[in-house]
């Protein structure tokens, strides 16, 4: 369960989120929507403690994450896992070594355990076989499902998803979201998925938080998103313009 | 869950915009305010470098890769620039010796002095600032805005402990390995000038009756100051880049230009010591 509670961070002079705050209750797979420069990206890194806000509160689990040392943030995050936008794989490691990272500074498991479950996840995401490759040898679509197997192999229960979909092709795309839905549905993991695709994301999630100008101006089901009457919210859900 | 249409409103804490005499006050405190930040910043690198360095496991295979990126790699780009100073140098002060007392005899002693004194450390720091540094800190810069950074962080693996620190203690390693084969080539080259300028005999020119043991304390000092100095505010530059291309050009920008500041603040600091304690 995450708990962020008038979270407000600012860039110089600039609010950047206006005190923020929102619940993403356990098993819940929450959408946060809203136009670029919104804060999203930002809103979950300080979910993750990547980044600390000038005022605000951020629990999860019950554990104050801005008030924790070193050694008691990286036992938190532990249990995190993140799909970064840009996809943040380790551009000096092989697939391999990126997907297993997590796995290894854990220390818990072999390495003959690790490879296995290298591959494992490899098949799942329809990259058999690509172990020795690097990242720049991938295309967009197979770094974004490599980042997505480094994200979940040491089965967290919380995930933040930046983007899963952004520059990739509908199939492609389609096939991170069944990989989201099988995530909750499977292993009934806490998620946070920043999109712009409403359309994917309508079925898969239970909430949806609007986020416009670093403020949250809507949070709520679809059924209810989609009874909305306001104007903005309409817009966006339906991806209409002024004109 | 029922639906929130719109939320209350956070108070901005933005600081004031200064107005009327604070402007006046804000141009001139800023500069000053973002040097102390700037070296706050340095301080808190080499505070943790230093604590991870003896306190976590280094990982040694990326420590000698690094050694080998910092030290092969600019092998021949400083033996060409040592080599070709140590000409130049030799062919000028030669020339000038030669109008002013006409004799040679000590020209090599001199030379070899000032190369352990000055510019055997400070011209190899100076150049790795500008090969070894901006490599550093576009390596760290692009990996900040590219978010490998944070996904380190996600993976409990500190960003200093695992990308400065074999930066860190290759770069100090190979920086006294750098400096004393600059040594070596600058005063080759001298020598083989000053034979063929001036000619002075090998046997004359390669004199060391002014070495001291102040004169190779100096020289260790330079280059572990200097070896230290570079990787750590390279890092630092790099560790704050932000937005994306642009970032790691103002990363890279800052380095060199920092680290070319700290090694001539540094070196006229440490040859005021040796001036002082050692040599006098």
């Amino acid at each position: 369960m995450i708990e962020v509670a008038g979270i407000t961070k600012l860039h110089g002079r600039e609010v950047v989120l206006d005190d923020v705050s929102l619940t993403v209750g356990a098993g819940t797979q929450l959408a946060l929507i809203g136009p670029g420069g919104a804060g999203k990206s930002l809103l979950i890194k300080i979910m993750a403690a990547l980044v600390r806000p000038e005022r605000g509160t951020v629990h999860v689990n019950g554990e104050d994450m801005l008030a924790l040392n070193d050694v008691e943030l990286a036992r938190a995050r532990a249990s995190m896992g993140m799909l970064f936008q840009n996809y943040a794989l380790f551009d000096f490691m092989t697939v391999e070594e990126n997907i297993a990272f997590p796995l290894r500074q854990a220390g818990k498991l072999g390495e003959g355990e690790i490879t296995e479950r290298v591959a494992e996840l490899l098949h799942q995401v329809d990259l058999p076989g690509i172990q020795k490759q690097y990242p720049r040898e991938l295309s967009g679509g197979m770094k974004k499902r490599v980042t997505f197997a480094r994200a979940v192999i040491h089965e967290p229960p919380l995930l933040f998803y930046d983007d899963p979909t952004a520059g990739l092709d509908p199939v492609t795309s389609s096939k991170i979201f069944i990989l989201l839905d099988r995530m909750k549905r499977e292993r009934g993991v806490t998620s946070v998925v920043i999109t712009h695709d409403i359309l994917g994301v309508r079925d898969i999630c239970d909430e949806f938080v609007l986020l416009n100008h670093g403020r949250v101006v809507f949070r709520g089901t679809r059924d209810e998103i989609e009874s909305s009457e306001v104007r903005f919210v309409q817009q966006f859900w339906r991806g209409e313009s002024d004109e | 869950m029922s639906a929130t249409e719109e939320q209350t409103s956070g108070a901005s804490l933005a600081p004031p915009e200064p107005a009327g005499f604070g402007v006046v006050l804000a141009s001139v405190g800023e500069p000053f305010l973002f040097v102390g930040r700037e070296l706050a910043a340095m301080a808190h690198v080499l505070w943790l470098t230093v604590f991870y360095a003896f306190r976590r496991p280094v990982r040694w295979s990326e420590v000698w890769r690094q050694a080998f990126e910092i030290g092969n790699r600019s092998l021949v780009f400083i033996a060409v620039v040592l080599g070709f100073l140590g000409m130049i140098l030799i062919y000028q002060s030669g020339f000038q010796a030669q109008r002013i007392v006409g004799d040679l005899q000590l020209l090599g002693a001199l030379y070899l002095q000032m190369l352990f004194r000055e510019f055997g450390p400070t011209i190899t720091a100076l150049m790795l600032a500008t090969r070894v540094g901006t490599g550093i800190a576009a390596e760290i810069g692009s990996m900040v805005v590219t978010e490998q950074v944070d996904a380190l962080r996600m993976n409990n693996a500190d960003p200093v402990h695992y990308l400065v620190v074999p930066r860190f203690i290759a770069s100090v390693l190979m920086t006294l390995v750098l400096s004393t084969l600059a040594i070596v080539v600058s005063f080759i080259s001298g020598m083989w000038t000053a034979k063929m300028m001036f000619g002075v005999n090998p046997g004359t020119f390669y004199n060391t009756s002014f070495i001291i043991w102040g004169d190779l304390i100096i020289f260790g000092m330079k280059s572990l100051a200097y070896g230290i100095a570079v990787p750590i505010i390279a890092a630092e530059a790099g560790l704050s880049a932000f937005g994306g291309s642009e970032g790691v050009g103002w990363a890279t920008t800052k380095s060199v230009v920092n680290a070319s500041l700290a090694i001539t603040f540094l070196d006229f600091l440490l040859s005021g010591f040796g001036y002082v304690f050692l040599f006098s």
